[in-house]
């Protein structure tokens, strides 16, 4: 009977699954991990079959991994086991990690100087250089950009004008004023309250980059490993302040922290006037603004006037593309391949249409504004199919896309604006960003705060460096 | 022998531990007046020892070293104090069996009805075996694997470990910010028991009575159960936001009030109890309806018409008979509001506002999964998986004398 | 429904014989229906706003539209189609099918060890089962990933997935109570006959559970079908990924907004599959087990 009832487990388990038909194929296989599951990998896989049916001996398949943690997580037990992609899409925050665990070959170096790699060009020189710059590590160009995002500011221009603002607000100086000119509407009822936009740590790493601070020591982590916190610094207190000053005078919507949908809402909702997101969202939001039925105008993200720096520029967001160490060369060569494809000129800006995110290429913004008519690089967001757009100038029909390619160009490059590169950037992010919303919401002795936190972070920091650095 | 600086001698913290377990066999003599005293006294002694070492010595006593800081110690001294703990109860339930002439291990309950043969044990071996196997590979195995690491700095990806002794929990000690973590789970899981019960259980009562459309009214109380916690806290936050949500947005039609549901203090923590009462209601309804089925009606009528009233039978005869279901939800609600909710934390509130609603599982979570600061994380999850083991011994040890085993 | 009609004429504190017209119009047991029906309103209110919302396009959801919209047939094609949920639940549907008759055979098997034979130490074994309730499995993925990599033989992902899980400490708990309330007499007559301890398992004593057996089932493919982190890390091939994979993909918003009509939409679907089981199931259920009587 015993013998029976295992039979019948056994039995179950090979009734589960058939066993996969392992295929013997003569071409070079590439597997691409990618965080997004939507029609931003339905774009990414079409990119991959295009590529594809360029090369007879390549074979690229992307691999959904729902999210940016997941990705870091699974690869690292990946590299356990050996079961992990020749291709893996990292975020910013992972740029550290990625480069003290030495997995992945740099771009740079594979290239070796060469001006194409079989059959597809290399140009860095188009790449807006804040963008290539965060990627560089110790000079070398180490990653292939793909997910480029920056924040920007959204505004509701009919409920601006009707408080006879005229000049869309620029600075933090501007906001609050502009708050104080929208105060009557809030207290007749027309709106809920003057601003809302998610309370969320990366906004507190751009406003340190705009004011030309370092978030840790040793330029951010660039000129050499990072060792120290920096929280102790005007830059910090003034952002908090800023906090502070919107939230506890009502002009601000606290919705908890990261919440990007219900502070979206608020906007598009005509329930606030000033809206702060990143450009990858100008599609949603330019929809749901004509839905609501309001004009809709976009700036770059606001910035501390009284800083001594002024605007310096904005950090990128976003994430870009590995490739794995040891390959061998012919699969080294092929994924480079594929990477200089998905990142050239025209999947660059068919990359932009489709998701909203930043093109990483001057060329291809110059593409968009020049469109031939009959071109194939147009997508539609929510259907993620490919469209005709009538318009040989696709910024003309949606000018809000550029002001984050502007925001980027212009940002003059440093080591403020390249952002930081330090391991524990994921682990941080809430202590940061959690004081920030403790002062806003209570208030309280900001320098005991700030070295209580500074403290902590750097305890982190020496940990982690501890267990990664080479000594 | 290497010389190493201690600033508790190993040899003091053995014979504190002999002290202790020497001084309470002598008193459990007293007590009880059985057995002698000089076999209570050697045998405690010895129990004693081995429960200072126990979980000491594997560590190599480096808790007690000379370079360690006041909190290493005294979380060297709270785990000597679990050493004896263990030992001591252990030894005293032996050496009192075998002072009354028992045998050392019990043989067997008495289960009526069990199967006679010599080979009854090999047999229940072999039809434990896939559940004992499956837990050792799966469970134990991975457990002790994991635990390991909470006396190192790990993190995940790293090139090396650091070992720290104590130094993760000893930070635990010191951190004020767990300590209202472990507050915040104790009084968040309180209230999620207590609400979700007695909702549960009145309207199971309700479910029970002969009424029509018992069925379709069940159907629908249970669909949340359906929901996975992380998908509940989507939802709940559609619902909740302060000025995105539909609750305040009907609030504010109806009364003209909007209630700040996620991002004020007791407010946000009363959204996450109920959302979480929401996810698993369903469950307990489950039980507690299933469990009113097994409550002889003739025991009902004759109380009825002796005369109790409605509550009277409810309080004397219903409620009693349901103890052994109370029983298990109360254990399995604990277990979902410890380690379950912080799915839900995360959509909803990510723990805030200002860390209100940052309860230690979901601290567990953010150190280890998010952070991939391993070592930490699981020395949180050793104190919290303690924590529930405490907590459910207590709960058996009040439920045996509570729970009815009547024999209708 | 004889019973039913004798314990309401017992019971009812209405139906004694002196009604006023005024309570004969109200109908028996009002206060139950009235009870009933504010929780239905309560709980089920979230799952219909939810509904609604899967009918909507995104600015109908910000506008709190409260009819239902335009885009019910556009959101059922994301999500089945363009998200390919359809897949993602046949494979969930496999996935806790094996566990949930997994964990009931192997908790049968060891409630039937723990219950009818008389060895030393028995509480320990019980002990060692029942502790495993408390231990946070989502902390130890990664080492129980590395515990099943490090064998490679396994015939089917599936396999390594469900084969971990299968051990069920509520379950046993279960099963052990309820045979605890076992006549003793079954086992001696079966004895009597001769049987082994297998055959008085499949002859009596399963025929005298589908009741608890039932019940369980209901649980464990609810445990089946809400699993995510572990086929997360453990499964390398999407197209055999989970129903909660699914839904996260669905509910992803990498900066860029959410699309709530599809999340809704996926949250009502997918919550389907485990209702059908328990209705189909409920019967069993209803009719309700004992959990514990000792000795």
């Amino acid at each position: 009977m015993l013998r029976k009832m295992a039979l019948a487990l056994l039995l179950l388990f090979i009734a589960v699954g058939a066993v996969m038909p392992a295929l013997a194929q003569e071409t070079i296989e590439l597997e691409a991990w990618v965080a997004f599951s939507d029609h931003r990998y339905d774009w990414a896989v079409d990119t991959a079959e295009r590529f594809n049916a360029l090369y007879d001996n390549i074979n690229v398949n992307m691999v959904s991994v729902v999210d940016y943690d997941t990705i870091v997580n699974n690869y690292t037990l990946g590299r356990e086991d050996g079961n992990y992609p020749e291709i893996v899409q990292l975020f910013d925050a992972a740029l550290q990690f990625a480069v003290d665990t030495g997995w992945f070959s740099f771009a740079e170096e594979i290239i070796a100087g060469r001006d194409e790699v079989l059959g597809q060009a290399v140009d860095f020189d188009d790449i807006i250089p804040v963008i290539s710059n965060y990627y560089t590590v110790d000079g070398v160009w180490a990653s292939v950009a793909w997910n480029t995002s920056t924040p920007i500011m959204y505004y509701n221009v009919d409920m601006l004008q009707a408080a006879g603002i005229e000049e869309l607000p620029t600075t933090w100086a501007d906001i609050l004023d502009a708050c104080v000119a929208l105060q009557p509407m809030v207290d007749d009822g027309t709106i809920s309250a003057c601003a809302s936009w998610p309370f969320s740590g990366w906004f507190i790493e751009q406003w340190l980059a705009q004011q030309n601070e370092y978030m840790v020591n040793n330029e951010n982590g660039r000129a050499a490993r990072a060792t120290e916190f920096n929280l102790d610094t005007d830059a910090y207190r003034a952002i908090a302040q800023f906090y502070r000053d919107m939230y506890s005078n009502g002009y601000f919507i606290f919705e908890g922290q990261d919440q990007w949908g219900p502070t979206t809402q608020n906007f598009i909702s005509g329930k606030v006037a000033i809206h702060m997101s990143s450009s990858a969202a100008a599609r949603a939001i330019s929809e749901g603004a004509a839905e609501t039925g309001f004009a809709l105008d976009t700036t770059g993200m606001v910035y501390n006037d009284d800083a001594p720096s002024g605007w310096v520029g904005n950090i990128l967001g976003g994430a870009t593309m590995w490739i794995s160490n040891g390959l061998s060369p012919e699969a080294e060569e092929a994924a480079m391949a594929f990477l200089l494809f998905f990142s050239n000129t025209e999947n660059s800006a068919s990359w932009h249409t489709a998701s909203g995110y930043v093109p990483v290429r001057n060329s291809s913004i110059d593409l968009l504004r020049n469109l031939e008519p009959g071109n194939e690089i147009l997508w539609d967001i929510p259907s993620g199919a490919r469209v005709d757009i009538e318009a040989d100038d696709w910024y003309a029909a949606f000018p809000n896309f550029l002001t984050a390619s502007t925001q980027l160009g212009n940002s003059t490059v440093n080591n403020a604006t390249r952002g930081s590169t330090y391991g524990t950037f994921q682990q941080s992010r809430p202590y940061y960003n959690g004081l920030v919303e403790e002062y806003m919401l209570n208030g309280g002795d900001l320098d005991a705060m700030i070295a209580e936190t500074n403290a902590t972070l750097t305890e982190l920091l020496q940990e982690y460096n501890f267990l990664f650095a080479d000594e | 022998m290497d010389e190493i600086a201690y600033s508790v001698n190993p040899v003091v913290v053995g014979l504190v531990g002999g002290l202790v377990g020497a001084l309470y066999f002598a008193f459990l003599r007293w007590q009880t007046q059985v057995g002698s005293l000089n076999a209570s006294l050697l045998v405690g002694a010895v129990c004693g020892v081995a429960g200072a070492m126990l979980l000491t010595a594997p560590l190599g006593y480096c808790m007690f070293g000379a370079d360690q800081k006041n909190d290493d110690l005294i979380v060297g001294w709270i785990m000597v104090a679990l050493g004896l703990l263990l030992t001591l109860n252990l030894g005293s339930m032996l050496l009192w069996r075998f002072f009354r002439g028992q045998r050392l291990l019990p043989r067997g309950d008495t289960t009526p009805g069990a199967f006679r043969g010599r080979f009854g044990a090999l047999y229940a071996a072999a039809v434990l075996s896939p559940t004992i196997l499956v837990l050792v590979y799966f469970v134990y195995l991975p457990m002790f694997d994991t635990l390991r690491l909470s006396t190192f700095l790990a993190r995940f990806g790293a090139p090396r470990t650091r070992f720290i002794c104590v130094s993760n929990f000893s930070r635990m000690l010191s951190d004020l910010d767990y300590h209202s973590n472990l507050f915040l789970s104790f009084a968040l899981s309180f209230g999620i028991i207590i609400i979700t019960m007695s909702l549960a259980l009145l309207i199971a009562a309700m479910l029970n009575q002969p009424i029509k459309g018992a069925n379709i009214y069940r159907t629908f109380l249970i669909w949340p159960y359906a929901i996975s916690p992380i998908v509940a806290g989507s939802i709940f936050g559609l619902l909740l936001g302060t000025e995105s949500g539909i609750v305040n947005r009907v609030l504010d039609l109806v009364f003209g009030v909007k209630v700040p549901w996620l991002v004020t203090i007791p407010a946000a923590q009363i959204s996450v109890v109920l959302a979480s009462v929401w996810n698993v209601i369903g469950f307990n309804i489950l039980f507690y309806t299933a469990g009113l089925q097994t409550i002889p009606k003739d025991l009902l009528e004759s109380a009825s018409i002796d005369g109790a009233s409605a509550w009277q039978r409810f309080a004397r005869i219903t409620f009693p008979l349901l103890s052994p279901f109370t029983f298990f939800l109360i254990v399995t609600n604990t277990i979902y509001a410890f380690f379950d909710t912080f799915g839900l934390i995360f959509v909803l509130t990510r723990g805030g506002p200002t860390e209100s609603t940052f309860t230690a599982m979901y601290r567990v979570y953010v150190t280890g999964i998010l952070a991939s600061d391993i070592g930490k994380s699981t020395a949180q999850s050793l104190i919290l998986f303690l924590i529930v083991v405490g907590i459910t011994i207590f709960q058996f040890r009040v439920g045996q004398r509570r729970v009815q085993y009547g024999n209708y | 429904m004889t019973e039913s009609a004798s314990s309401r004429f017992v019971f009812d504190p209405s139906a004694n014989q002196s009604r006023p017209l005024w309570r004969r119009l109200i109908p028996q047991r009002w206060y139950a229906h009235l009870i009933l029906t504010i929780s239905v309103i309560i709980i089920t209110f979230p799952m219909f706003y939810a509904l609604l919302i899967s009918t909507q396009s995104n600015p109908e959801v910000y506008n709190h539209k409260f009819t239902p919209g335009s885009m019910f047939f556009e959101n059922l094609r994301t999500v089945m189609v363009q998200r390919n949920m359809g897949r993602f639940m046949l494979n969930s549907f496999v996935i806790a099918i094996s566990i949930a008759v997994g964990k009931t055979i192997m908790s049968v098997l060891a409630g039937l060890g723990l219950v009818y034979f008389r060895y030393p130490g028995k509480w320990i074994v019980f002990g060692f089962v029942l502790i495993t309730l408390i231990m946070p499995g989502d902390v130890l993925l990664i080492a129980l990933y590395r515990r099943v990599v490090s064998f490679d033989g396994w015939p089917h992902p599936y396999v390594a997935l469900t084969l971990p899980l299968l051990a069920s400490a509520t379950g046993v708990f279960i099963f052990r109570q309820h045979f605890m309330t076992m006549p003793p007499d079954l086992s001696e007559a079966a004895q009597l006959d001769g049987a082994s301890p297998l055959q008085f398992l499949f002859r009596v004593l399963i025929p005298l559970s589908w009741n608890t057996i039932g019940a369980l089932m209901v649980i464990m493919f609810l445990f089946g079908w809400n699993q995510f982190l572990w086929p997360l890390i453990l499964l390398r091939d999407q197209h055999l990924q989970v129903v909660q994979w699914g839904m996260q993909s669905l509910s992803q918003n990498l900066e860029v907004g959410d699309n709530f009509g599809p999340m809704m939409m996926g949250v009502i679907i997918t919550s389907l599959p485990p209702m059908i089981i328990f209705l189909i199931l409920q019967r069993q259920f209803m009719k309700g087990f004992a959990l514990t009587r000792d000795k």
